[in-house]
This record gives structure tokens, C-alpha cells and sequence, in this order.
């Protein structure tokens, strides 16, 4: 393994030219992690936290320091996004719903709540093909989800249940005690919670007859989650869920999944594979699960601590990941500083794989290396042309590959970059790079 | 969550692969035993291993993903136990199907699959399953993907065919999955290259060839854990792009010729098989295909939703044999359908169906010979989950696809062997 650490982010160091290129001889090269220095850890937190920086962003984190910008990014309260536009009484145009998302997460002051939103959209996922856009529940249901991304699992799963968007999806709204409909309770255990192999299905259809009764609100309720009918829930006798037999309601069927261990694990594992590494310890997982329940399932002490691990900064963990593609779209405008843009990631979304509200099933978006394949590096390289061919001018590149790149650059980027005429050249190099698809 | 993480860093890259490869040993001999075949599997010939799999066979793997009902596909039309199981749904389906035969008939939204079914074009596999089923989508999916009911393996099936019988490097169209945008766990192998073409019309490199190029040297010297991944990918985008290119062209010529085929523009079944007619009949050198139609996870509101699916299912694939037909090459192609599962016999109060099990598949082309085959799950005896026990062993079907129309040896894929269901006209017949 030949070390590849080829531009300190020491700024006396005036081009890419003087970098000496070490002879990689065919062998698999890997990249040297520059996570030892403070400024490479700020952006490569930006970039796993938020969307990453642009020009400016990353000198006011700088001056923060590592562990306050942590402190920061769990403790500020999300920005309010502002209303959608063009929304006209319940219904939703799902293009305008699309774009007011990707526009507050340019916008918004407080990107690591986008970046939380996004990650359950994708694990408590929905889409509006089904849930349909007569009403505004996909809408209602970013709302609720950036409202209690931080927040705790049991709170979390109650608002997930009774999400009008969510009953809809999986059916719950129209379950009933007579005859169980067993979509949620299925995917609440498997996917969203405990992971297939610790439930059976006898606790699939008891967690079913549980939690039939919920209805969509109607206008009359006024509001925004579902409503609780005991004449359409289960009436029958004890029911046994996860090993206890006894009642069951709502409340029981989450008390029963959070005093599984499994629970813990699954999630931990779920956020460390978003956050930190594709291949992790076990260890690791076990620590932060550990952790995980003794906080009651508190996501913000969850997140806090991977941050602050230091498997967060180990040198396996330097680029393991593969930005999504609303996560390289939005980095790409963020780098330009091109917010005007924005109406590009609506035209490339489904190319590259990943329409916000539109999951392909309900397991959410795959991750890393499954945003790879011939079809999306076309449609990621396009992006970055159209995007630069749409700017008369560009911010200044003389750093760009210090301020995007952490001045760590493959042999071949540094040669292109080095050869590159002019900024436009290198803007073009630094967006189709590997290094700014990886994270 | 994602299988192939650590199996990434073992994967070599393909230049070190590709040294010492030769290719193209005996593909001009055999390229002119398909004279009548313009170039078009000379390429597909060019890249088998081994003899048995140099044929001009293509197959085309159509996912029904979520679960397809498969008692609203292949309708029993006798059995009193289905009315009394689901009747809101029986009473909606039987009366109107198309009959087969005595005992069964097609869902009423599907014309097209009759009219093959009437020229002995259809089998239909009843009873198809596996062992200790699984009712999560992602496992059951990944069992059939895999062909490994134990949920062990992570290649896929078709993936482990490409690389045991196909050099698909510097061939990246032998397996390719069209309207979709990343490489279906079905065709997924470390060792093989894919193809994944999301939309014919978007397909290609804005900026011309500096781009390209300037792509192609960026991505190609990726370090670490990605490095064969993007390597891979950028490769196969260029090695396929004039392919690719040359078909979509033939499909903005060839058609405007054939007023009579439609394929439907609802759903992107139907975009995805146009454009997998293109590349077979372009002589784009493909070979195994993988397309998928999603949706048919129907808890609620079974009726309406399972009828459009289907009728798109039925438009496609009548559109798309007609395609082949008219371009001389029904006779190499077999279609096939595959779901993770099928759905419970007993319906819902949502007007639904909850997940199930034993499904049935459909094969249909010229090279199947039509009929029945398998066996009918009793609807009196279900398991103890309330649903069909499976009679056949999705794997024997793939056995079949893999010896007799591939001219693989499967059980070299799939690990053993299964009775053989003869669903396949005899090899030059």
C-alpha cells in the first residue's frame, strides 16, 4: 500500500505542481487520510453532517473548532423551512414539493437537520405515488420528521405510526381489529426497527391486531395525525407480542420492540453504515448500542457520539463513504455557490437514482456502493457539465482542490488538475472527481 | 444493509484482469454460422468461455417486484374454496378471465400473453417457491436473486452465469438491466460487468469526448475501498456508449416502419423492454437481460391497482414479442417473469392481500413450449401461515433456463440439481 498523501491543507503550498506523485506501480492504492489535522476533520464532518461547505462555510467552522461545531450542528434547532410555494388548499404539486426540499437545504442555517430529515425519510420512508398528493400528508409528514429527528425512538415510532403519509403507505389506516391488515406491523419490526430474525410472525399479525383502529384525520378532527376509533380496533383476547402475552395497544407493541436489544443494534448499525463507515467494527456498534439504550434512545446523544468516536476520524473511515446523489447535487451547488440552480437537481434526481418522496420501496434508498453503476456516473458527470455550463462566472479555484478535496488527490487528479488551462477547467475536474463523489 | 461491502476490496481491477485475456479465439468461425444475424451475435459468441454457451440465446428476466398475485394472474375458475378465501376478490376476478382451459384462466387484462398462450408460446409454472419461505421482501427477494433459499450467498444468479461462462470485460452489455438506475441483485457479481441504462433518451456523455476522456482517466484511478467499483463503471459507460448509440438509433428508424407496435408509455415497463429490443435486435451483443415492474404490493385495494399492473405487464410483453417478431429473432429470446412471492389466498378487510407464498412464473417466447406445468397448490391445504405450499422449487426453473435454452451448466450456478421442468422446446427443435 503505497501512501498517497499528496497536499497537506497547509496553505504555504502554492499549487497542485509541487506535489511530488508517488509511483503507485498498479498496485491498490489507498487514500491517506489527512484526519489527524483539525481543518480536515471540520470538512469531513461537514460533509457527513450537512451537505459540505462552500466557500466561506468552512473558515466560520474552522474558528469553532471541532468539538463546538459538533455541539452546534445536535444543538441548534432546525430552521422552520418556509411555507411551500404555489400550495393551493390540500393538494400538493409533488415538483413543487420536490424543489422546495432541495431549496431549504441550500438554504437552510441549519443543514445537519436537513441531512437528519433526509436519512428518515429514507429509513421511515413513504412515497407519494402511493400516499397520493390529494392531501398534504407527504408534506405534513417532512415536517414531523424534521421536528423530531432528534428526538427519542419511543416518540419517534408513535409519530411514525400515526403519520397520516406513513398510514397510508403501509396501510394502517385501513387495518382493522376484525381483519388485521399486517403491512406496518411487518415493516415497523423489519425495517424499521428490529431487522429480520428476532420476531417471528405469530408477533407480525399480534402486532397487527394491536395497533388496527387508526384513521386518517378528516377535516372535522383537525388534525394532523391519525385518530384512534375503538370500535374498529381488536377487541379479541390477550394477544402475545415478543414473548410477553397480555393487552396490547400502540404503547405496548414500542415498549415491547425497545426492550429488545435488537432494536438498538439494528439502528446503530443503520446510522454507522449512513455516517461513518460501511464496514464497521463490531465492537464499535456494540459500544454506541449500549450506549443508545442507556439514553432512552436519545438520537441526539446517538449522533453526538458518533461525531465525537474516534472511529468517525480513523483512516478507514477517511472517503469509506459514497455521497447520495441529492447529497453530491447539493454539495456541487454549495461548492459554486449557485443556489439559483437548483431547478438542475429536479432534472437529474431520478437519473441518478434518488427522488426526494419517491424511495423505491420501502426498504428507502440503497447506500454507497449501490449509487454506482454505469447509468449514474453518466448522469452524475452530467450534472456537474450542465451545472458549470450555466455560470458565466465561477467562484476562484486556486484552492479547490484544498478546500473540497482536503488537498488529497489521487495521481491522476493531480495530473489533470496541473494540466487544466484555466478555472473553468478545473472546477469541471474537481466536480467529476471520485474524490467529490466520496465522502 | 448493503451485502458487498467487504467482498468490494477483494475485487481486482479490471486492467489487471483483463491482461493475458484473449479474446475473440474462434468468434469469426462462429460469427458465420449466424450470417443471417448482422454482427449481431458475432459480439455475444466473442465473449463465451466456453463451448456450450456459444449460442445466439437471449433471456430476459422480468421482476415483479413487491409480490405478484399470482391467483389474479393464473385464475383457478373451478375451485369453490378460492371464492370462499377471498370472495370480494374471486367474484371480480373469475367471471370474467380468459380461458385457458377448463380450470384456469388469464387475468382479464391480458389479450397480449392469451394471444401467445393461443400459439403455444406460454408455459406457466404453477407452485413455485421455496423452502421455509420467507415473508420480508428484501430476504425473499434476495433468496430469488441469489438462488440460495438458506440466504447465504450474495452473487446473483445471473451475475455467477456471466462469470462462469462470459467474459464480460470489454463486453459490458452481455448482462444489462434497462430502466432501472443501479444494477439489479439478480446480475450482481464481483467479477462481472453490468450495464445499467436507466432512460435511452438521457443515455450518453453531455460535454463530448474531452469529458469523456478527462472522465474515463479520473475515475479509472480511483484509490481505495472504490476504486474497482468507479473503475468498473466508468469503463463500461464507455465501452458500451457506441452500442448503446448504434440500437437507439435503429429504434428511431426501425419503428416509424411498424405503425402497429405500441408499447404502452404508462409505465416504464414498457420504455424498458422497447429498449431491450433495441439492443437484441441492434446486434448490440446482449444476453442476459433484467428489467423490472414494481407496484404489486397490494394490502389495500387489490382490484384496480393488480388489474392496471397487469394490463401493463400484458401490453409490454405483447409489444415486445411483436418487436422481435418483426426483426426475425422471436425464436432466440425467452421471457420470463419472476416475484418474491405471491400474495395470501385469503384477502383483507383493506379490500387487500398480506404477503405469501408459492407463486407462479410465466415463460413465454417461441423457444417455450406452451402448456401447464408443475403442480397446483391445494387452496384446503394451507400452511399453517394460511398459505399455498409450494410444489416446485424455483430453482429447477432456472435450471432450465441455464441448461436448456443458455446451454450453461447450472448446476455449477445453483449448486445442485432439481427435477427438470420441460418447459423448453427440445435444442433444435
Amino acid at each position: 500500500m503505497s501512501a498517497l498523501r499528496l497536499l497537506s491543507l497547509d496553505r504555504k503550498i502554492p499549487s497542485v505542481r509541487s506535489a511530488v506523485v508517488p509511483k503507485t506501480e498498479g498496485k491498490t492504492v489507498e487514500w491517506t487520510s489527512p484526519l489527524a489535522q483539525e481543518p480536515a476533520r471540520i470538512a469531513h464532518l461537514l460533509r457527513r453532517a450537512t451537505f459540505g461547505a462552500g466557500p466561506g462555510d468552512l473558515d466560520a467552522a474552522f474558528k469553532l473548532g471541532y468539538g463546538k461545531l459538533v455541539d452546534q450542528l445536535v444543538e441548534t434547532p432546525p430552521a422552520e423551512p418556509p411555507p411551500v410555494p404555489g400550495m393551493n388548499g390540500n393538494s400538493v404539486d409533488i415538483g413543487n414539493l420536490q424543489q422546495w426540499w432541495v431549496d431549504h437545504m441550500l438554504a437552510s442555517p441549519t443543514p445537519f437537520a436537513e441531512r437528519m430529515t433526509l436519512f428518515w425519510h429514507g429509513h421511515f420512508t413513504s412515497d407519494y405515488r402511493k400516499v397520493g398528493t390529494g392531501q398534504p400528508y407527504m408534506y405534513w409528514q417532512n415536517l414531523t420528521w424534521r421536528k423530531v429527528a432528534l428526538s427519542n425512538l419511543a416518540s419517534m415510532l408513535m409519530q411514525v405510526t400515526i403519520d397520516p403519509a406513513m398510514m397510508r403507505y403501509l396501510d394502517l389506516a385501513t387495518s382493522t381489529g376484525k381483519s388485521p391488515n399486517e403491512n406496518y406491523s411487518r415493516e415497523l419490526l423489519e425495517l424499521f426497527t428490529m431487522g429480520t430474525g428476532n420476531f417471528t410472525e405469530g408477533d407480525v399479525r399480534a402486532g397487527a391486531s394491536a395497533l388496527a383502529g387508526w384513521r386518517l384525520p378528516v377535516a372535522a378532527d383537525n388534525s394532523r395525525v391519525g385518530i384512534f376509533e375503538p370500535r374498529r380496533a381488536y377487541s379479541g383476547g390477550p394477544l402475545t407480542f415478543l414473548g410477553r402475552t397480555g393487552p396490547l395497544e400502540l404503547k405496548g407493541v414500542i415498549d415491547g420492540i425497545l426492550a429488545s436489544d435488537a432494536s438498538a443494534t439494528f439502528l446503530v448499525t443503520k446510522i454507522v453504515h449512513h455516517f461513518v463507515s460501511p464496514a464497521p467494527q463490531a465492537r464499535y456498534i456494540r459500544r454506541l448500542a449500549d450506549e443508545f439504550r442507556t439514553s432512552k434512545y436519545d438520537v441526539k446523544t446517538l449522533m453526538r457520539s458518533v461525531f465525537l468516536s474516534p472511529e468517525f476520524i480513523t483512516g478507514q473511515s477517511y472517503r469509506s463513504l459514497i455521497k447520495s446523489p441529492i447529497e453530491y447535487m447539493i454539495s456541487t451547488l454549495k461548492a459554486l455557490k449557485a443556489p439559483q440552480l437548483s431547478k438542475l437537481v429536479l432534472d437529474a434526481d431520478e437519473q441518478m437514482g434518488q427522488m426526494l418522496f419517491d424511495p423505491p420501496d420501502v426498504g428507502g434508498w440503497p447506500n454507497n456502493e449501490a449509487w454506482i453503476s454505469s447509468s449514474t456516473v453518466m448522469a452524475r458527470i452530467n450534472f456537474a457539465v450542465s451545472a458549470l455550463s450555466r455560470l458565466r462566472n465561477l467562484p476562484p479555484a486556486n484552492d479547490l482542490h484544498k478546500l473540497q478535496l482536503d488537498g488529497v488527490l489521487s495521481p491522476v487528479t493531480t495530473k489533470l488538475l496541473d494540466q487544466a488551462g484555466d478555472d473553468r477547467a478545473r472546477w469541471m475536474i474537481v466536480l467529476m472527481s471520485p474524490e467529490f463523489n466520496l465522502k | 444493509m448493503s451485502k458487498d461491502q467487504v467482498g468490494i476490496n477483494e475485487l481486482k481491477r479490471r486492467d489487471f484482469l483483463r491482461a493475458g485475456l484473449v479474446f475473440g479465439a474462434g468468434a469469426s468461425a462462429l460469427a458465420a454460422g449466424y450470417a443471417a444475424v448482422p454482427d449481431a451475435f458475432a459480439r455475444a459468441v466473442y465473449a463465451a468461455k466456453q463451448e456450450g454457451v456459444k449460442n445466439d440465446k437471449v433471456l430476459v428476466m422480468i421482476q415483479l417486484a413487491g409480490g405478484n398475485d399470482h391467483l389474479r394472474t393464473v385464475i383457478p375458475l373451478q375451485d369453490p374454496k378460492l371464492h370462499d378465501l377471498r370472495p370480494v376478490l374471486a367474484a371480480q376476478s373469475v367471471p370474467m378471465a380468459l380461458p385457458l382451459n377448463g380450470s384456469f384462466g388469464l387475468n382479464q387484462n391480458m389479450p397480449g400473453i392469451k394471444a401467445l398462450w393461443d400459439q403455444g408460446k406460454l408455459a406457466i409454472v404453477e407452485g413455485v417457491g421455496y423452502p421455509n419461505p420467507s415473508f420480508s421482501h428484501f430476504e425473499s427477494i434476495r433468496v430469488w436473486e441469489t438462488g440460495d433459499p438458506t440466504r447465504r450467498q450474495v452473487e446473483g444468479w445471473l451475475g455467477k452465469t456471466i462469470t462462469k461462462n462470459y467474459d464480460s470485460q470489454g463486453h459490458p452489455l452481455t448482462g444489462c438491466a434497462c430502466g432501472t438506475t443501479n444494477v439489479p441483485g439478480a446480475l450482481r457479481d464481483l467479477h462481472a460487468t453490468v450495464s445499467v441504462i436507466s432512460n435511452s433518451r438521457t443515455f450518453g456523455l453531455q460535454g463530448g469526448t474531452r469529458i469523456e476522456t478527462t472522465a474515463g482517466a479520473l475515475w479509472k484511478g480511483t484509490p481505495g475501498i472504490y476504486g474497482a467499483l468507479f473503475d468498473t463503471a466508468i469503463s463500461t459507460v464507455q465501452e458500451s456508449i457506441s452500442s448503446v448509440r448504434t440500437a437507439l438509433k435503429s429504434q428511431s428508424n426501425g419503428y416509424t416502419d411498424n405503425a402497429k407496435l405500441v408499447y404502452p408509455s404508462k409505465t416504464e415497463l414498457g420504455a424498458a423492454l422497447q429498449l431491450a429490443a433495441s439492443l437484441i435486435t441492434s446486434g448490440s451483443g446482449v444476453k442476459l437481460l433484467h428489467v423490472t415492474l414494481g407496484g404489486f404490493d397490494t394490502h389495500q385495494t387489490e382490484l384496480n391497482r393488480h388489474n392496471d399492473l397487469i394490463g401493463y405487464l400484458d401490453q409490454s410483453v405483447a409489444a415486445f414479442y411483436h418487436d422481435l417478431d418483426v426483426h426475425g429473432m422471436a425464436d432466440k429470446v425467452l421471457i420470463a417473469t419472476w416475484s418474491e412471492f405471491s400474495r395470501r389466498p385469503q384477502e383483507n378487510a383493506s379490500g387487500g392481500t398480506d404477503h405469501g407464498a408459492a407463486s407462479a412464473m410465466l415463460l413465454m417466447g417461441s423457444p417455450v413450449q406452451g402448456g401447464f406445468y408443475g403442480q397446483t397448490p391445494s387452496l384446503s391445504n394451507l400452511d399453517s401461515t394460511g398459505n399455498l405450499k409450494y410444489t416446485v422449487d424455483f430453482r429447477a426453473v432456472y435450471q432450465e433456463i441455464l441448461n436448456t435454452h443458455l446451454g450453461a451448466d447450472a448446476k455449477e450456478i445453483l449448486g445442485q440439481t432439481f427435477d427438470r421442468v420441460p418447459f423448453l422446446k427440445k435444442p433444435g427443435v
